[in-house]
């Protein structure tokens, strides 16, 4: 049997709707990217052909399909402690502001997006247990969220490999973890720090329940989304957050490219941006 | 104190609502005075095709810059005719951040624009076709730069025909060269002219 062909047509077919589903879009430059994945899809389910295999991806009642093709397109390569800086800015500088402005005692609500497998939130609590003396008057409530299903199911397990902890520091990483065969699996303690759920960011009956967040990390995702999806997500952002909750994004992105109704926020460690303390 | 998790986190339903989520209320919610629930109705009413006129209504007295950034969102996912003409009447709002919002959202719709951008560059008013060409700053069109010639080749004002060259510096190929000479001898006593068509020369040219 001869492997299923993805034309150029096909794949402008695709992009298009994967675009219109997820917010995703796809440069030429990810052609071979794609139409591997495509062409995996057509035969693990036998579709035959491109055509078949669309048809059944855009009526499937399920969107079993479709939520299997999305786990395979995202790219969910991260490590503990990456852009640790902001992690920094989070104990020491956005934190403190919230905390002098704060009138109640309810937790404080961090958002982490794209969970991927679970290095973010898991630094995250990892950091404000080491390094915020806060931890000892605050509750803390970290959601995280990711469109793949199969890559939440790894998040929860907690299992990474070397090369995922490398930047951990050795204490750390003999204090929340246990090697086991040839990697670590985190605490017990910290799966339970946080809340695994799935979203998809540009679904408005998804979002629409993410409600007063104090904090959003949403790093390295908007850099594939185009312009109109990117500000999209800043005003599902918006809604999602307190006034004067903050949002953190990765070293490349700039919220002032896509979107004005954040204010920048300059702290030592890092740029940030803020909903305005006045936003309702 | 430690780490805690609420409720889990689920879609709302629609029998979990206070209004229902047609059309005709969604567009009634927006006129409600919370802003909250005007956001949300906008960003819904992108699944009502006929919601351009109510939401091109309501832009028009917005004076929340949240709310105004997601009917602009919604229009341009709508991008009916309706639609594209409410953004028009904006670029003649006396509001400055409305102009430029409405200016950012016509670029996302390359298409839908360009049926009228012919229109728009010979406007009466000489402020709404420097808002067109400042539109096609970065509208993904391969009409721009043909455009932006007809402006320097028959555009009766300055300031115009200067946005516009500015302009063709960045994305200006062979056919502009003449274009550009001719535009020089039209203004010769022009210092800005002389300028920034010499210096849109020689981008094009790579010197």
């Amino acid at each position: 049997m001869t492997e299923p062909s993805i034309t150029a047509q096909d794949f402008e077919k695709f992009r298009e709707f994967f675009y219109r589903k997820t917010g995703i879009q796809f440069e030429l430059s990810k052609r071979y990217f794609v139409d591997k994945r495509l062409i995996d899809r057509i035969e693990a389910t036998q579709s035959g052909s491109f055509r078949n295999y669309f048809t059944m991806l855009r009526f499937e009642a399920s969107g079993e399909e479709l939520q299997h093709l999305t786990n395979l397109m995202t790219v969910n390569e991260t490590y503990f402690f990456r852009e640790e800086y902001q992690f920094q800015c989070l104990v020491n500088s956005i934190l403190p502001d919230l905390i002098t402005r704060k009138q109640d005692s309810k937790p404080i609500r961090i958002w982490a997006i794209p969970s991927s497998s679970g290095e973010e939130p898991y630094s995250i609590a990892i950091y404000l247990l080491e390094y915020w003396a806060g931890i000892a008057k605050w509750d803390i409530e970290i959601v995280s969220s990711d469109i793949d299903t199969q890559i939440l199911s790894q998040a929860r397990k907690g299992f990474y490999s070397k090369r995922s902890v490398q930047h951990l520091p050795e204490h750390l990483l003999r204090k929340y973890f246990t090697a086991h065969l040839d990697g670590y699996l985190i605490s017990d303690d910290l799966k339970q720090a946080v809340d695994f759920t799935r979203v998809n960011l540009s679904d408005r009956a998804d979002t629409r329940a993410y409600r007063d967040f104090d904090i959003v990390f949403c790093r390295n995702l908007l850099i594939y989304f185009d312009d109109v999806s990117r500000k999209a997500a800043a005003e599902t952002f918006y809604d999602a957050m307190k006034p004067g909750g903050f949002i953190c994004l990765g070293h490349s992105e700039s919220m002032s490219r896509f979107s004005s109704l954040y204010k920048v926020r300059k702290f030592p460690e890092a740029i940030v941006y803020q909903k305005p303390l006045e936003a309702r | 104190m430690a780490f805690v998790k609420s409720q889990p986190v689920g879609p709302i339903a629609d029998d979990e609502r206070k209004q229902p989520r047609d059309c005709a209320n969604l567009e009634a919610e927006l006129d409600s005075p919370n802003p909250t629930a005007r956001r949300w109705a906008a960003r819904d009413l992108t699944d009502c095709p006929q919601a351009s006129a109510a939401l091109v209504r309501r832009l028009n007295c917005e004076d929340d810059v949240s709310v105004r950034e997601v009917i602009l969102s919604t229009l341009t996912a709508l991008g009916d005719e309706v639609a594209v003409a409410g953004l028009v009447q904006c670029l003649r709002s006396e509001n400055a951040s409305l102009r430029n919002e409405a200016i950012e959202a016509m670029k996302q719709l390359p298409e839908e624009v360009a049926s009228i951008m012919r229109v728009l560059l010979q406007d009466a008013d000489a402020d709404v076709r420097i808002f067109a060409v400042n539109i096609l700053e970065s509208l993904r069109h391969p009409e721009v730069e043909s455009w932006l010639i007809t402006v320097i080749e028959q555009d009766p004002l300055l300031n115009v025909c200067a946005t516009a060259v500015d302009l063709l510096g960045e994305v200006g190929t062979a056919a502009a060269r003449e274009p550009l000479k001719r535009l020089n001898l039209r203004f010769p006593d022009e210092p800005y002219i002389q300028f920034a068509t010499d210096l849109a020369l020689k981008r094009i040219n790579g010197d």
